[in-house]
């Protein structure tokens, strides 16, 4: 369709007169700044900008040129995808009409409205979308600090890290000690440090058959826990040694220089160790002043701050209510999110709010189980209205199909953030 | 009935059933979906917006792996699926969970956006 000047302004004059709260300010078209291009900010950018068609100025600010996901890097660790598999670039982003920018932000003026990056510049918005991710907890496990992830990868935030984590388990001399410390609630990805575990105890399997895991987790039980438990002992039977709260689990400390790990008391030497401390929002939340202790509290209804109508905080950072803090849950939030600023923003319909999650785990070839629920806003927070999970027994056929659903799920995720 | 078993084999077929592609998915009983059902017209730009929920899983391009393709498939067929899911007569419990808190004319919404996408 060609518009003609008639069209045009006829169109533009409805649109004002039906939404007369709309958006209008000084310097042209509104501005929507997003932080971080993860999980939830790369699908809000990419709806916002998609569906505005060119109404809204989209600015996307991400340091890193290619997203490595942290969904499938545990399968990565297991052998059974590559690096590259899990390896995402903006380029289509930026193809679909939003702003790219490689930098960090690094603080938020609420005042001015504008974001400022490690670059030296600035940048104006009228809603500011924040999904940062997470950050570790200082101190949380005795002995580890940022400094040594090296020596003790978290590979927690993909890429680097968890190839670090894969290069050291390979290397690990036969019937050796992998240790993982795991986090305390709430974290991101309720299943992802179990997942992991089956991953690393499927490549020893393979490649190191007597070596052994330990597990030090502060918490008495976890998500999924009977359906790993029922896969650790089918597929590797008397490799795992879990330690939950109720056995001393969370009194851990570990030594990077000399790579031992004490539990309860009793101190080992190992060969591997990933810790994964404790989490919170990532830091640009905290220096925008949105958090309220670890997280930022917003709204159910459209992901805004509880502190700044302007700013909308999404995924792992936010803090609200039900959902997991998982890659599917930030990409449901954030298409409420991008519904919602569009409309504060041109005067478009805004639909009511409904959020889902699933999250697929991987426990060995071909063993795919699953986790899921529905949600909606209410005026406390995002609560949950139904959800299921697979059962102990399943047949090998179903897991199987679970499995190459959780592969779809990948295609279709990466495609709705990335394009 | 005989409406009834073509309309089945032709959903098997989009599904991916036949080629095992969405194992877990069987049809556990004879199901008929209530022809009012089937004419409910919905609103595409609802549709669009509901879409969210579909597209973390199932690829707007109509490519697929593991997943089948929602993209093109006429209005009715795609009322019956989702009808069938709701009333839990078609297995697979995701798409259960997913229709089963989707409104009559939501899911009338999200069969006209879909119909029309190449
Ligand atoms: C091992 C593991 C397995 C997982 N498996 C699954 C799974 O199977 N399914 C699932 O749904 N979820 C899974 N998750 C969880 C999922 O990865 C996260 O919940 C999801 O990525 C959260 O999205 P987000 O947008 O909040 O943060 P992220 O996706 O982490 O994105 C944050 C982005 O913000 C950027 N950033 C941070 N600070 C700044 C700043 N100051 N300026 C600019 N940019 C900044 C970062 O570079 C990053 O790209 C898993 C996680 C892990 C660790």
């Amino acid at each position: 369709m060609t518009l003609d000047r008639r069209t045009f302004m006829g169109t533009a004059a409805a649109a004002t007169i039906a939404a007369p709260s709309v958006f209008a300010g000084a310097h042209g078209k509104p501005r929507v700044v997003v932080v971080g291009g993860g999980a939830g900010g790369a699908t809000a950018a990419r709806y916002v900008a998609k569906d505005s068609k060119g109404a809204i100025d989209v600015t996307l600010i991400e340091p890193t040129r290619s997203y490595y996901t942290c969904f499938f890097s545990n399968l990565y660790l297991g052998g059974f995808k590559d690096v590259e598999d899990i390896g995402h670039s903006y380029g289509k982003i930026a193809a679909a009409g939003v702003n790219v920018v490689h930098d960090w932000a690094v603080g938020v003026d609420r005042d001015n409205k504008t974001v400022s990056l490690a670059g030296g510049s600035s940048v104006p918005y009228d809603k500011l979308i924040l999904s940062p991710g997470i950050d570790f907890v200082d101190g949380a496990v005795d002995g580890w600090d940022l400094s040594s992830q090296n020596a003790m990868p978290h590979s927690y935030k993909a890429g680097s890290q968890t190839e670090l984590l894969k290069a050291q388990l390979a290397s690990m001399p036969t019937g050796g000690v992998f240790a993982m410390v795991a986090p305390p609630n709430p974290y991101r990805c309720p299943p992802g440090p179990y997942e992991r575990v089956s991953m690393i105890a499927h490549h020893f399997k393979m490649n190191n058959p007597t070596a052994k895991i330990i597990v030090a987790d502060p918490k008495p039980k976890f998500s999924k826990m009977g359906l790993f438990q029922e896969g650790w002992a089918n597929h590797y039977d008397g490799m795992i040694d879990w330690i939950g709260k109720d056995f001393g689990g969370g009194e851990v400390s570990v030594d990077p220089g000399a790579m031992t790990v004490t539990i309860d008391g009793e101190t080992t030497k190992v060969d591997v160790c990933n810790v994964i401390p404790a989490m919170k929002a990532g830091g640009i939340a905290h220096q925008a002043g949105v958090t309220d202790g670890n997280w930022a509290p917003v709204n159910a209804a459209d992901m805004s701050s509880k502190v700044d109508p302007d700013i909308h905080v999404l995924g792992d950072s936010s803090q609200q209510g039900d959902m997991p803090k998982s890659g599917f849950s930030a990409n449901s939030q954030a298409k409420v999110c991008a519904n919602a600023v569009r409309g504060a923003l041109t005067g478009s319909k805004v639909f009511p709010a409904k959020f889902s999650n699933t999250c697929w785990s991987l426990v060995a070839t071909n063993d795919g189980i699953k986790v899921g629920a529905t949600y909606e806003a209410t005026e406390e927070k995002i609560a949950k209205i139904e959800g299921f999970v697979s059962k102990t027994g399943e047949s090998a056929e179903l897991r199987k199909a679970t499995y190459e659903e959780s592969e779809g799920w990948y295609s279709g995720i990466t495609a709705d953030m990335f394009g | 009935m005989m409406l009834k078993s073509l309309k089945i084999l032709l959903i098997s077929i989009l599904l991916g059933v036949s080629s095992g592609v969405y194992a877990g998915d069987e049809i556990t009983d004879d199901f008929a979906v209530d022809e009012e059902l089937l004419k409910i017209k919905g609103d595409p730009e609802y549709g669009e917006y509901l879409s969210g929920d579909c597209t973390a899983c199932h690829q707007i391009d109509g490519s697929y792996n593991g997943i089948p393709s929602i993209v093109g498939w006429d209005e009715e067929s795609f009322i019956w699926v989702m009808q069938e899911y709701k009333e839990k007569y078609r297995e697979h419990p995701v798409m259960q969970m997913m229709a089963g808190r989707l409104a009559n004319d939501e899911i009338a919404a999200l069969a006209a956006y879909f119909a029309n996408i190449e």
